[in-house]
């Protein structure tokens, strides 16, 4: 009995630590910091590594080309906002107006250049449209 | 006619659900047979009112009534009939009447089946019942009602959103819904059983078919989902690890850990306080997920507006944990096990070790989910942690259990299983051995995918040797049968161990299929003006013009590309962009050529110059076939558990007389839902180990 006791906690404590081990190592690997653009822009240690921002596109100054994989547009935030350059497949859902999540890095010329770029789509459950809905019949 | 019943319907639910719960607890209460009569009918009533609320909501959509908001934002007139039916679940309203119609049914179908259950039992799963059934319905009726009016009809509704105009769309919501619809009963039986102060095993015995069935339902789901994602997402992915598929993910580990471990504890007693916390977990994960996908508190892609249904999820889920852990603390001596774990080299060590694997996973996943919450308030600003977290924390764990789920058919309960497993595992060891060799002199040097060669081979190499060694045991008594009707009789007559091994089966295709396309994936984006080419891999495609058609309610673009193959085939694929009338957006159509070996898959990202140079980005994926046939396998294996046996056992003429002893012993070892033949079986493995 005592035995399989000894097992078992050896066992644990040897899945507990690899469990652990991988978990930190995942989050190593996948830490990226989830930003509004005005906090983005307020805090200098952001601006050499990798983030994750969020904020509305542009209406007016905007640039989308499908076929050459690029664009080029104004993100905003609250108060502040950032010219953003992107280079890869554009999203069906990529419009001006339109709330999108990007990927990437601020460059020398202060234009952060994106290679992720996804938009936050109507969701399945809920669409602005029925929302508008239910206020009118309220 | 049935127009103007729904708000009616609703209201009449949720005094029927508070009714149903008050003639339970009376009935408990006051000893009183006919309060619990009154309590099961009331619940049957409440389906019938959830089933006209259904019926009123879907006469709006198919009659494209434009009154109803709901049928506003979600539909159109020029919708095909087919998505104006499934724009039931199309929105948030919709979809949870969708959920309280099936849950109203199950419900049902439990309080019949628990008819026979002594008072307590029974009016403790009807409460419990009752009060899930009577939180939908006050849900849709306070906080997200299908049944909103306009002020003035809408000319036009504003048409289904295109991503959701795909046949697997309409399958997969429902059928995610029956899951989680379905775990609510084990739920229930379990508080019941523990309310009532049963000591026994049986009333875990009839979980099992809820748990089977829900996640058969589950499964399928997920896997349509995925089919869905990968069809018509457009990156040529299956799987993102977004919150929402997370959701789902959640009960269906800590469900898959409960169909093991359930054996246990019906066949030796044990691993009690495991189930019940499982059987919780697994309904707490399935609201859970619902709230954290629907309140708006992770941000993810899909963009969830911030509603009060994430409140009232959020009540109703404390109060279903307070409720669990209560009663379980309460009635904590009902859960003690009736045996220690001998050793881990068993059946039950097995069974141990893959819970504890799967509660990691379901660990692992979950911390990544709420990630962005735990560092929005440690850290002040959110940390999101993306696949890469998922891919190195869960995939390993995950191939760990699939080893082990590999020796599963070589286990064996009690002190001798380490034996019996080293003894069989020589043939599909050196079979794993075989595999990764031949795999190693074709070029593969992924060592992943070495890993996952051997894991596959191991696996169905355990299969046969342990289904060749159960035919063999039958050949001792019935002598006279060939192999093939031997090995028929065998599978037939233990439907739940060879549905499981079906189930393995499956698992192995769609980890094959998961490391085949996420390990050798190819891609490439390339700008082609008309005529010229384009090569990937192997292949090469040629683009030759873009052109025009138009659909029922969208307009199609469609680029003619010839994809010539390695084998020097050459097939015309179209991708499209389609622009839907209602929407602004255009959206993509991918174009897939898919085969055993590989898929090909093209997506139009955009033109210019009027359609003369085209961006296609093209996506070599191997081994992707595999996983939607997984998905059928597992599906057909979780059927088959769940089917009678289905060939009628001859008579067993031989030593009738003295077979009669084994007999009653190996009859208590079959516990419920087993066919008879089993007692041959045992038998004839009794009178082997006689011999031997």
């Amino acid at each position: 009995m005592t035995h399989t006791r000894t097992k078992l906690l050896i066992a644990a404590v040897v899945l507990t630590a690899s469990v652990g081990y991988l978990a930190l190592a995942g989050v190593k690997s996948g830490w990226v910091y989830y930003l509004q653009v005005d906090a983005f822009l307020e805090d200098d240690t952001y601006q050499d590594q990798r983030v994750r921002l969020y904020g509305l596109v542009d209406d007016q100054d905007i640039e989308a080309r499908p076929a050459m994989l690029t664009a080029r547009f104004k993100l905003n935030g609250e108060s502040r906002s950032i010219q953003v350059a992107y280079l890869g497949v554009i999203p069906d859902t990529f419009k001006p107006g339109g709330e999108v999540m990007i990927e990437g890095k601020l460059d020398e010329a202060g234009v952060f250049q994106a290679d992720v770029l996804m938009t936050k789509c109507a969701s399945k459950y809920q669409s602005e449209e029925h929302a508008k809905r239910l206020e009118e019949a309220s | 006619m049935i127009s103007g019943l729904g708000n009616p319907s609703l209201t009449a639910a949720v005094l029927l659900a508070a009714a149903a719960l008050f003639t339970a607890i009376a009935s408990a209460k006051l000893g009183s047979d006919r309060m619990l009569i009154w309590s099961r009918r009331l619940l049957y009533i409440f389906c019938a009112a959830i089933v006209l609320a259904c019926a009123d909501l879907m006469t709006a959509l198919v009659n494209s009534d434009f009154h109803n908001a709901y049928v506003a934002s979600y539909t159109e007139r020029a919708l095909p009939i087919g998505y104006k039916i499934a724009a039931f679940w199309a929105g948030q309203e919709g979809s949870l009447l969708l959920w309280a119609l099936l849950l109203a049914g199950m419900s049902a179908v439990a309080a019949i089946g628990f008819r026979k259950r002594a008072r307590t039992e029974q009016a403790a799963m009807l409460a419990v019942l009752a009060v899930v059934c009577g939180f939908f319905a006050a849900l849709m009726l306070f906080a997200a009602n299908p049944f909103v009016q306009l002020p003035v009809q809408a000319v036009d509704g504003h048409g289904l959103n295109p991503l959701l105009q795909d046949p697997y769309m309409i399958a997969h919501p429902p059928l995610l819904f029956v899951g989680y619809a379905g775990y609510t009963v084990p739920w229930a039986m379990m508080l019941a059983a523990l309310i009532a102060g049963r000591s026994d095993n049986q009333w875990i015995g009839a979980t099992r078919r809820w748990l089977m069935f829900s996640w058969l339902f589950l499964t399928v789901g997920i896997v349509l989902g995925a089919k869905w994602a990968y069809i018509e997402l457009g990156w040529g992915g299956y799987w993102a690890w977004d919150p929402v598929e997370n959701a789902s993910l959640l009960p269906w580990l800590t469900g898959t850990a409960l169909l093991h471990s359930v054996m246990v504890q019906q066949q030796r007693g044990m691993f009690k306080v495991w189930n019940a916390a499982l059987i919780a977990c697994t309904f707490l994960l399935c609201i859970f997920g619902t709230y954290l996908t629907r309140s708006g508190v992770v941000q993810s892609v899909h963009s969830f507006g911030e509603s009060v249904i994430g409140t009232f999820f959020l009540v109703f889920l404390l109060v279903c944990i307070l409720l669990s852990v209560g009663v379980g603390i309460a009635r904590r001596r009902l859960l003690k096990g009736e045996q220690p774990l001998e050793d881990l080299m068993t059946k039950e060590g097995a069974f141990l070790a893959l819970n504890v694997l799967l509660v990691l996973m379901t660990l692992t996943t979950l911390v990544g989910t709420v990630f962005p919450l735990i560092s929005g308030v440690v850290l002040d600003e959110p940390v999101s942690v993306g696949a890469a977290f998922y891919n190195k924390a869960v995939i390993p764990l995950a191939l760990v259990l699939l080893a082990l789920m590999s020796a599963g058919p070589l286990l064996t309960y009690g002190k001798d299983a380490a034996k019996v497993l080293g003894r069989g595992l020589i043939v599909p060891g050196f079979a794993a051995i075989v595999a990764v060799t031949a795999a190693v002199n074709m070029g593969v040097t992924n060592p992943w995918a070495l890993v996952c060669t051997a894991v596959a081979a191991v696996a169905v190499f355990a299969v046969a040797v342990a289904l060749v060694k159960s035919v063999r045991q039958r050949g001792l008594i019935h002598d006279d049968e060939s192999p093939l009707i031997a090995a028929a009789r065998v599978i037939d007559g233990s439907h739940r161990r060879y549905g499981g091994q079906a189930i393995h089966m499956g698992m192995i295709m769609l980890m094959v299929g998961v490391a085949g396309s996420s390990l050798f994936s190819v891609s490439e984006t390339f700008q082609l003006r008309a005529g010229e080419s384009g090569t990937l891999g192997k292949y090469t495609l040629n683009f030759t013009d873009l052109n025009e058609t138009r659909h029922a309610n969208y307009t199609a673009v469609a680029a003619h590309v010839t994809l010539t193959g390695p084998d020097g085939a050459e097939t015309t694929m179209h991708p499209q962009m389609r622009f839907y009338d209602k929407t602004e957006q255009p959206s993509a159509q991918v174009a897939l050529r898919s085969s055993l070996g590989r898929d090909a898959y093209l997506t139009l990202a955009g033109w210019e110059e009027g359609g003369k140079l085209v961006a296609i980005q093209a996506i070599i994926n191997p081994l992707v076939a595999w996983i939607w046939i997984g998905g059928i396998v597992m599906t057909a294996g979780a059927v088959f558990c769940l089917l009678p046996c289905l060939l009628p056992e001859p008579k067993p003429v031989t030593a009738m007389s003295h077979a009669r002893p084994t007999a009653s012993i190996s009859l208590t070892l079959a516990g419920d839902g087993q066919c008879m033949s089993q007692t041959t079986r045992t038998h004839a493995t009794l009178c082997q180990e006689a011999r031997t």
